[in-house]
């Protein structure tokens, strides 16, 4: 009986197990950047500009997908619970005002692939499947 | 070049926009070049609001000379916004923004609401000079772009007593980490533009020079700012015409001594703490200002908004109070300037409190519609707050429905 309840168990979490376990997007750096890992809320200061420098002082270059990219949409909800109206809604404020400017948008996380790798400071989010050796996984996001 | 510039400032005002924006791209298209960036985005709002009553007029704040009554009306909320943004290389920036608005003046006239260089010598240090928004208080310097936030307008009893948009001058904003979390620090100095109006006359702010900043720390959806600032009234208030006109009264000298605004100095400070999670947004504001002039009643005010949203609407309910300081009756000899002192004395007095409720819905990508009731219940000495008041059968409550289309593009 014992045997077959952990069987059922190994089972359940099997099932269970590549949801859990599995990020669906990372944000990534370059190679060659010199930061290894950033907590969520490090991610959040460089992609809301409101920090612009990494830890080791390389200026930070988020880089965003197109309005209409449905990663666009998974990323802000899963680093800030936010629906992107909400995003564009915040960067119309720091627009309007003359503070910042919105990073740039990508058609493709292929293209971010590309950017990162290309840019010292660039910084942007793919999918796992993504991220070859040009770029570094800074930080997962799971579901 | 003096010609120029008045006859550039005669045109009228969307041959002016127009001629603005042209100006602005042709220049753009002209010095444009390789690795530069060069880019036009725009706001606008296009609102409707009426009142339940015809004792007071409703104004968005003191910078709008009529307001809303019992009928619709358009003007108080409506604005239309377009910006040039020229990114010269990575460290400088220029910035021009256009916009038109119900102001002063009763019109709409198209006027440069900035137009600055920007420097940014490192990544988080930002140095700006030209024309410039000021952030008295937090989300001051946004308040008309109605798409950046939940409301159809920035809380009345808060922001009502702040008409002032922008100085010619500089600023300077630096960030700094501090664990996870972020502080960032800016000072602003500068002379004030602008005039705000009083009955059928103009008080000319022009060229008082402002001075503030503010301290703020962000950590992830959390957000806490203390800001201060004050400005030296360069002019009176244009109190001898109005009350000539209203009441045919000549002010006398001891009262106009009494309740001189120029070279007195107004300070202005304020909290807000903002926290903004998931679908949940509070926002809580306080400010306290204390007037230099006895024209103008010290104040304290504050703002408490809730909002949470489900798929692409978001309802949201509030609470606003603004309360002014109660002076005592001026002693100042002859009965006829105590009179006027004690009636220019009352006007400047608020005491009202608002309970607001409405919902912001994203129904497409950069467009959002908003419905929103405000409840104003406030005494009827609460009279600083509205235009063309009727004192005699003002009984300091009304209801306000507003809808607004607010837009980026």
């Amino acid at each position: 009986m014992r045997r077959l309840l952990f069987k059922i168990f190994l089972v359940l979490l099997a099932s269970l197990g590549p949801g859990i376990a599995l990020a669906e997007l990372v944000v990534v750096v370059n190679a060659r950047n010199g930061v290894a890992a950033m907590t969520r809320n490090e991610v959040i200061n460089v992609f809301f500009g409101r920090n612009r420098q990494f830890f080791n002082g390389v200026e930070a270059m988020p880089v965003d997908l197109d309005d209409a990219h449905p990663k666009r949409a998974q990323f802000y909800k899963l680093l800030v619970g936010k629906d992107v109206s909400e995003i564009n809604a915040y960067w119309s404020r720091q627009v309007f005002t003359g503070r910042m400017q919105a990073p740039p948008r990508l058609a493709s996380t292929e293209e971010v692939v590309k950017w990162v790798a290309a840019n010292p400071g660039g910084i942007g989010f793919v999918e796992l499947s993504r991220a070859d050796a040009r770029v570094r996984v800074v930080y997962e996001l799971k579901r | 070049m003096p010609g120029l510039g008045n006859r550039f400032c005669r045109r009228g005002g969307w041959q002016r926009l127009a001629f603005l924006l042209s100006s602005g791209l042709f220049c753009a298209a002209a010095l444009a070049a390789p690795g530069d960036s060069f880019s036009i985005q725009g706001f606008g709002t296009l609102g409707a609001v009426r009142t339940t009553t015809d004792q007071v007029e409703f104004v968005r704040d003191l910078s709008q000379a009529r307001g809303a009554t019992d009928k619709w009306t358009g003007k108080t909320d409506s604005a239309l916004g377009l910006q040039a943004n020229w990114q010269v290389n990575p460290q400088w920036q220029a910035v021009a923004q256009v916009l038109s608005r119900y102001r002063f003046d009763r019109t709409f006239h198209p006027e440069m609401a900035w137009a600055f260089v920007k420097f940014e010598p490192s990544p988080n240090l930002s140095l700006r000079a030209g024309r410039l928004g000021t952030e008295f208080f937090m989300l001051a310097d946004s308040r008309w772009v109605g798409y950046s936030f939940l409301t159809v307008r920035p809380p009345g009893d808060y922001f009502w007593h702040l008409p002032f948009y922008s100085i010619h001058g500089a600023d300077a904003s630096l960030a700094v980490s501090l664990g996870e979390g972020v502080v960032r620090g800016k000072v602003f100095y500068g002379q004030s533009r602008g005039h705000i109006p009083l009955a059928d006359e103009q008080w000319d702010i022009r060229r008082s020079p402002m001075l503030g900043g503010y301290l703020e720390y962000q950590l992830g959806g959390l957000q806490l700012r203390g800001s201060y600032a004050n400005i030296r009234f360069r002019n009176d208030l244009p109190l001898a015409p109005v009350l000539a006109r209203e009441k045919n009264i000549v002010l006398p000298a001891a009262a106009a001594e009494y309740l001189k605004t120029r070279d007195t100095r107004t300070h202005y400070y304020s909290l807000g703490l903002v926290y903004d999670k998931g679908p949940f947004q509070a926002q809580l504001m306080l400010n306290h200002i204390d007037q230099g002039t006895r024209a103008l009643s010290d104040s304290n005010a504050g703002y408490l908004l809730l909002g949470y949203r489900i798929g692409k609407m978001t309802p949201f309910v509030g609470y606003s109070r603004v309360l002014s300081r109660k002076y005592a009756k001026p002693e100042l000899g002859d009965p006829l300037s105590n009179d006027v002192a004690a009636y220019v004395i009352e006007d400047s007095h608020s005491d009202q409190k608002t309970i607001f409720a409405g919902a912001r819905w994203d129904v497409a990508r950069n467009v959002a519609l908003k419905a929103q009731w405000d409840g104003i219940r406030g005494d009827s000495s609460s009279l600083f707050p509205y235009r063309k008041d009727d004192r005699s059968r003002w009984d300091g409550r009304m209801d306000v429905f507003s809808l607004s289309l607010d837009f980026v593009f």
